[in-house]
């Protein structure tokens, strides 16, 4: 395989998903661990982008003008979907974090999972 | 055929419109989440008197694909029995129309899972579906209440976030969402959709999130998440091993497996409610060893589990040892022994019939395997079907307290016993009822011999947070490498055959 453009676009969205993992798993800050789960998300935004574009860079829209290699439509229309949703889950997320603050106010995991066993 | 379409389009409508109607008319909130419970069941037995599956394709080539057949009635019965017994058993409770409105678009959500045939759509009803039980987990707004559910929306999330990749991968593939995609798909697209779906349905390692957030949340959550929202993530596991053969081989051996790794896991529980949730992960297991016969055994254990969880949940302990100790009202007695029973494999209840299809659908190796699991559930269950029973007033309040418990516990014991006439036909007989018999007085016998006495406890290390995102991770390599061990796809040999 060539060290192409697309190569490396791939290799960084793949790192970004990776590194929010990691992020997850690693972090001990509830806070910080729901903000790498963003990050991995935002690497999977970026793949379903990237696999768009494949098929070239131009908006999809029936124009006069000769045809240009246009991007895929869909995944960017599911994409959409899966951005709303992430982002409500988020939200959902920080609003339960904030409630549980008051009485965890570091939000270290450990804590709270000791605090809650049953 | 059209009108068919409609209908089901307006049916799956139905209780989004619903939910925000209850908000409306919050007055009217019980009576109106009844009647979509009602409207599902009466749409699954109209659909079962169609004689092919209903496909549909909505807006083009890319919309949505829906695919309604015998597999979906099954789950969607199952759906609409435990919806209906938890609206039941809350209409004498303080819950406000929230809970309702949740419960409705639960209900909505779970039925598109049940229908839907590509991964885009089931993805967006995942995700729903976590969403709504999300907030019916943390409904008593206890901070308690609020890490249960904010750890299973966590870890849900993570999942789906893998399964958005093997998803796009399939795509690339393919040009198309559907599921039929799966089968000339590349490996680690495979792989990645498996361990979204696996997570989310409670399988083997990936499953271990569940004992915590089943037993902690409220009984009727619970009988909800254990009966039919955990079925969500099987029922696509499913009807994919249908469709494409080597999944049905990767999927068959890691059903297997999970059956006997829940029944392990939950030998050594002195809580209740524990116990009852890790044979979830256990039945989970079976479900998924015999595609063929997932049908009525999802219907099977969704609705003895729901029976289980409302029981088990007004018991006045829930540590086992101290129910040992003392009395249970026959009024509560009576359903907790039925509904354990079944799940045991009692001959004439609908448990028993489910058990014998799906030990007559699976390869030799696996019945072994299957019933060892058989009597470790025995075993399980040996903890609530000898408790001692008398009249007692202590364990009555809680019928006297709620008058939907008793109605609730009636619907889902009657459907237990009525479906059975169904399947009797086919699965009764001397040699099968003498197999069943042999394996629940076998696990009775061990439980009663030294089970019922350990009190070691087994470390819960594997369900910490961090281990479980990392378990993720492990199971994904373990896929992987069964996948290339027993099939093809990758090498041009199976790996086995190389080595022998």
């Amino acid at each position: 395989m060539e060290l192409g453009g697309s190569t490396i676009l791939y290799a960084c969205v793949y790192a970004t998903i990776l590194m929010g993992f990691l992020g997850i798993i690693f972090k001990e800050n509830l806070v910080m661990k729901i903000i790498a789960m963003d990050v991995m998300s935002t690497g999977v935004v970026a793949l379903f982008v990237l696999v768009a574009a494949r098929t070239g860079v131009r908006t999809p829209i029936l124009t006069a003008s000769p045809l240009t290699p246009y991007a895929d439509p869909v995944p960017q229309a599911v994409i959409l979907t899966a951005i709303v949703i992430g982002f409500s889950i988020q939200a959902l997320m920080l609003v339960g974090v904030m409630k549980l603050a008051k009485d965890n106010p570091t939000l270290e995991i450990r804590a709270i999972e000791e605090e809650y066993r049953p | 055929m059209n009108e068919i379409s409609g209908l089901t389009m307006l049916w799956i409508a139905f209780p989004f419109l619903m939910g925000f109607g209850i908000y409306l008319l919050p007055q009217a909130d019980r009576v109106l989440s009844i009647s979509l419970t009602i409207c599902s069941a009466i749409y699954a037995l109209g659909i079962l008197q169609m004689p092919e599956p209903l496909s549909l394709s909505l807006l083009d080539n890319f919309g949505v694909t829906l695919l309604v057949d015998n597999l979906s009635i099954f789950f969607i019965l199952t759906n609409a029995l435990v919806s209906t017994a938890v609206i039941i058993y809350s209409w004498h409770t303080s819950k406000t129309a929230f809970f309702y409105t949740q419960l409705a678009i639960l209900h909505g959500s779970l039925n598109s899972a049940f229908i839907c045939a590509d991964f885009v759509s089931l993805y967006v009803a995942l995700e729903v579906i976590g969403i709504a039980a999300f907030l019916l987990i943390a409904y008593p707004r206890q901070n308690r209440s609020l890490w249960v559910a904010l750890r299973y929306l966590f870890i849900s999330n993570t999942a789906m976030l893998f399964y958005l990749i093997g998803a796009i991968l399939i795509y690339q593939a393919h040009q198309s969402f559907a599921f039929a995609g799966l089968a000339n798909a590349p490996l680690e697209a495979k792989a990645l959709i498996l361990i979204g779906l696996l997570v989310k349905g409670g399988i083997f390692v990936s499953g271990l999130w569940l004992p915590f957030t089943h037993a902690e949340a409220e009984s009727p959550v619970s009988a909800l998440l254990s009966g039919v929202v955990v079925k969500a993530g099987v029922f696509p596991l499913v009807r994919c091993a249908l469709m494409v053969d080597d999944l049905a081989l990767v999927l068959g051996w890691l059903g297997v497996v999970a059956a006997l790794l829940g029944v392990l896991y939950g030998l050594f529980e002195q809580d209740s409610k524990r116990v009852l949730a890790c044979s979830t992960l256990s039945q989970a297991g079976w479900i998924l060893a015999a595609p063929a016969a997932a049908g009525p055994y999802a219907l099977a254990h969704g609705v003895a589990k729901a029976a289980l969880f409302l029981g088990v949940g007004n018991l006045p302990s829930r540590h086992l040892p101290t129910l040992r100790q003392r009395a249970i009202d026959p009024s509560l007695w009576v359903p907790i022994l039925l509904g354990s029973l079944s799940i045991s494999g009692f001959p004439l209840l609908l448990g028993f019939s489910s058990k014998m299809l799906t030990l007559k659908a699976v390869s030799s190796w696996q019945t072994w395997v299957l019933n060892l699991a058989a009597v470790g559930t025995a075993v399980l269950y040996a903890n609530f079907i000898f408790l001692s029973c008398r009249q007692d007033p202590e364990s009555k309040q809680a019928l006297v307290k709620n008058p939907g418990l008793k109605l609730a516990l009636g619907l889902l014991i009657a459907a237990l016993i009525i479906l059975n006439w169904v399947y009797l036909p086919q699965t009764f007989s001397g040699f099968n009822t003498l197999k069943a018999t042999i394996l629940m007085v076998t696990g009775w016998l061990l439980w009663w011999q030294g089970v019922s006495r350990i009190q070691w406890p087994f470390p819960k290390v594997m369900e910490q947070f961090e281990h479980l995102i990392g378990g993720m991770v492990v199971m994904l390599a373990v896929v992987l490498f069964i996948t290339i061990m027993w099939t093809n796809t990758a090498l041009e040999t199976p790996l086995w055959r190389v080595f022998s």
